[in-house]
């Protein structure tokens, strides 16, 4: 069976600076996958390539067996994607929205309208009424990108920063939501700051640090391996079970030798 | 911090902070030329600011000379109307050019450590330097040096007064832009002054058009006294009002100069200090509602939403969140791809429809493009009858001319057509859809709207000047095909190269590339020239035949162009998606 998601030396420069490169990722169908690296690591240029937001340099990219670059309509069918932006339209309402979208990716003008309308229900949004998008807060604009991103029911979503600013109570619904969709089949692909949730959602973890994967496992086996060199002989203590938080301070930490000393601060700070 | 503590704020640091802001405001500008296309920017700002400052050269040595001849001719207190002219005319100014918080949003500012008195000063300072301002302190100046020159006795006299006049101009209009801030801080209100403002411009150029005598040569035509029969009722308004107008700017700055010109030197500083009190007046109210803004004031939709109670559309149970109802669209299975009911070209058409029908909220909802929609017709209203009656041959050449009037309005929208996406221009490039499809749609609207659009000015035409000869007018919707056709290749190709972020938020602020609009003006004004010459030709031939088969074969060349144009817009969409993304979903 393909991959959900393949890429394969996939590179991109921008004027002279290599942002990833030659990154190779399999992801398999039903993953929900964690794509976690430190600020300018390249996350958000990977994503993007992924979508078709961002030309590569060099390198390929295929989801569910198809090539993107090839078959660029046929694979954005397929996905679904909440990008860093959003890509909200500020002048119209949820609902129209929502329909819009529905009807771009070809669904029929009633199943659009069905789906809206529990889309809206579900996320909160269904008494917004007339309200322009333009109007709307961060969370709630994050609220309605995710639910443009699964109209059409996608079996491979790519989420940029999905719960950045989405309440508590929204975005334990949002995970439920996404939980379900991996039971039904989808992958999911995320980038998250937010460790705690990637942790709980996530069962593979990729960490990308300037340009370059430096781990790709489940998050069993990376913690396992991190643990090991942390703690040898504690493997299998479910007591000294590490976070995620600990496995990305020393994956990334250890391999780009960022660490702050203890003794190094600022200085005229009180 | 520990500086912080070490002693008080000193002037030092305040005039740093002046010389931050004024270092911010020039890199920014500089900056925004720096990217892709920024040259070409530079250029056609370069060209308009030549064009304006012309423009507002003349007006500056108009008013100095008028000055001269009212005084010269012992006509000085007709100074008043000068001065009323100069305050409507940087008001109005201000309004066109928008003000200086262009490149920043200076409310920003609050939460650096600023004393207040500082932030007024910094708000103030800013906005001195707004092209209407200037231009209407120069103009005041000039009427200065005017009166001067005629009257040398009163040179300091004229100054004084002209300076304080335009310092309470200036801070007038900070005080109205402070306050129009305020007032407009929803979208709806925007909505409403936008269309009030656009109003009112109409209303000018109809009244421009019906009173100015460079528009009425004969003044025994039956409009001319129709306008006298109506509105001679303005003159004795104008009278009574005069008394309540006494007490304001222009009126105290022009009777001070009448003091002064019959030497009472007490006249001439009581009138000035009335005039200085306004100054004042507008200053503290101006600086009343800058100390509101510091104290950090929120204006925007947003904030009164937060205050609104919504439906909880959650239900909490035992502590944990439930979703109210199940998700189907979510389910991705296997079947998920039997949903896509519409397929190959119906496809095409869905997507076509689906963005057609976007385009066409986007236009209901934006009074700019209604305006520019609705302007043409009103200015055809109005010209239609008056340039019929100049000759005998005037009835052929109305309607052509008011079609390529009317796609002066429509050609530019072309060139910026994913502007007012914003980021949600991302979503073109994510979605199973071509970008042949998205601009085809968005194409096919601006062609019904010059369809509309044309089909009014025929009938309007017709019904002022009289029909149209039927070759004239095929003739002139085949050129208007072509030109358009022509248009929307280049308009398409520059929406993705040089796009330009047009802001929901801002009703009055600049929202398209320069370099576009001119573009956009020059390929229309090609197109009209050639097409004149031909007109011309065929005209002086007697060979009225041929315009329909010339312009046909134009037409179809256009089209058979753009629609060849289609075909690689998709690649070349995709080589130039960074850029496009790059301008559309900066941060504001």
């Amino acid at each position: 069976m393909a991959p959900a998601i393949a890429a394969h030396a996939l590179t991109r420069s921008f004027d002279g600076f290599t942002a990833v490169d030659h990154i190779d990722l399999a992801v398999e169908p039903g993953q929900f996958f964690g794509f976690l690296g430190p600020n300018g690591a390249g996350k958000s240029t990977t994503i993007k390539m992924l979508t078709g937001l961002l030309a590569p340099t060099s390198g390929s990219i295929q989801i569910l067996g198809q090539d993107l670059f090839y078959n660029p309509v046929e694979v954005k069918r397929l996905i679904g994607v909440v990008p860093e932006g959003m890509a909200l339209f500020g002048k119209l309402t949820a609902r129209e929205y929502l329909l819009f979208v529905g009807r771009m990716y070809g669904l029929e003008k009633v199943t659009a309208e069905a789906r809206s309308t529990e889309l809206l229900e579900f996320m909160g949004l269904a008494d917004q009424g007339k309200k322009l998008i333009a109007d709307y807060s961060h969370g709630m604009g994050k609220k309605l990108a995710l639910a443009a991103a699964v109209i059409h029911g996608p079996k491979v979503l790519f989420l940029d920063e999905p719960f950045e600013g989405v309440d508590a109570i929204a975005a334990n619904t949002l995970k439920t939501m996404l939980q379900s969709m991996i039971a039904r089949g989808a992958t999911i692909f995320l980038t998250s700051h937010v460790l705690e949730i990637v942790e709980r959602l996530c069962s593979h973890i990729a960490i990308i640090n300037r340009g370059h994967i430096v781990a790709n496992e489940s998050l069993d086996e990376l913690r396992a391996g991190v643990q090991a060199r942390l703690t040898p002989g504690a493997e299998g203590d479910p007591q000294a079970r590490i976070t995620l938080e600990q496995i990305f301070l020393n994956v990334v930490g250890g391999e780009a030798g960022e660490t702050a000393h203890p003794e190094q601060e600022l200085t005229w700070l009180s | 911090m520990a500086e912080l503590e070490r002693g008080g704020w000193t002037a030092a640091q305040t005039r740093a902070q002046f010389g931050a802001i004024a270092w911010l405001r020039w890199r920014i500008m500089c900056n925004g030329y720096r990217r892709k296309g920024g040259v070409g920017e530079m250029v056609g700002m370069v060209l308009l600011s030549v064009l304006f400052l012309g423009m507002v050269l003349a007006f500056v040595v108009g008013a100095g000379f008028a000055a001269y001849f009212f005084v010269a001719k012992g006509h000085l207190a007709w100074i008043t109307w000068l001065l009323w002219g100069i305050f409507l005319l940087c008001q109005l100014l201000n309004i066109q050019l928008g003000q200086p918080t262009t490149t920043f949003d200076p409310t920003q500012l609050i939460r650096f450590p600023l004393k207040v008195e500082t932030y007024v000063g910094i708000r103030l300072f800013f906005g001195l330097l707004t092209p209407a301002n200037v231009a209407g302190t120069l103009t005041s100046l000039s009427v200065a040096v005017g009166i001067g020159v005629a009257a040398p006795r009163l040179w300091v006299y004229a100054l004084i007064a002209m300076a304080v006049f335009a310092a309470t101009n200036v801070l007038f209009s900070r005080m109205i832009f402070a306050w129009v801030d305020r007032w407009l801080s929803t979208r709806r209100a925007r909505e409403v002054f936008t269309a009030i403002i656009f109003m009112g411009s109409l209303g000018i150029q109809w009244a421009n058009f019906t009173f100015n005598p460079a528009y009425n040569h004969n003044h025994r035509t039956h409009a001319y006294a129709v306008s006298q029969q109506r509105f001679g009722f303005v003159g004795p308004l104008i009278a009574r009002a005069q008394p309540w107008l006494k007490p304001l700017p222009p009126e105290l700055a022009s009777s001070s100069l009448t003091k002064a010109n019959q030497a009472s030197v007490v006249g001439f500083a009581g009138y000035t200090v009335a005039a200085s009190l306004w100054a004042g007046l507008f200053l503290l109210v101006f600086a009343l509602r800058m100390r509101t803004e510091f104290r950090g004031e929120n204006l925007s939709d947003g904030a009164s939403v937060v205050a609104r109670k919504t439906t909880k559309a959650l239900r909490v149970s035992g502590g944990t969140a439930v979703a109210p109802v199940s998700v189907a669209a979510v389910g991705t299975t296997a079947a998920a791809a039997n949903e896509f009911a519409v397929a190959g070209g119906a496809r095409v058409w869905a997507v076509i429809e689906a963005v057609l029908n976007k385009e066409i909220l986007y236009v209901r909802r934006n009074t700019g493009i209604l305006y520019g929609l609705v302007m043409p017709i009103f200015l055809v209203l109005i010209f239609a009858g008056k340039f019929a009656t100049r000759s005998s041959t005037g009835s052929i050449w109305v309607f052509p001319v008011a079609v390529a009037y009317t796609l002066l309005a429509i050609c530019p929208l072309s060139y910026n057509s994913l502007g007012m996406e914003t980021t949600g221009a991302q979503f073109y490039f994510m979605a199973p859809v071509r970008m042949r499809d998205i601009l085809l749609a968005k194409n096919l609207l601006g062609s019904a709207m010059a369809g509309v659009e044309i089909v009014l000015i025929f009938v309007i035409v017709s019904y002022m000047a009289g029909v149209p000869s039927l070759q004239t007018a095929v003739a002139a919707i085949f050129w208007a095909v072509g030109t358009l056709a022509v248009n929307m290749i280049f308009g398409n190709q520059r929406s993705i190269t040089s796009p330009k972020k047009m802001d929901l938020q801002k009703a009055m602020r600049r929202q398209a590339s320069q370099v576009s609009g001119l573009i956009a003006m020059a390929v229309l004004m090609v197109s009209s020239g050639v097409a004149a010459g031909i007109f011309f030709l065929c005209f002086w031939l007697h060979a009225l035949w041929a315009l329909v088969p010339i312009f046909a074969v134009f037409a179809a060349v256009g089209v058979g162009f753009y629609l060849q144009s289609l075909k690689t817009i998709d690649r070349f969409a995709l080589d130039h998606r960074e850029e496009l993304l790059l301008e559309l979903c900066k941060a504001a």
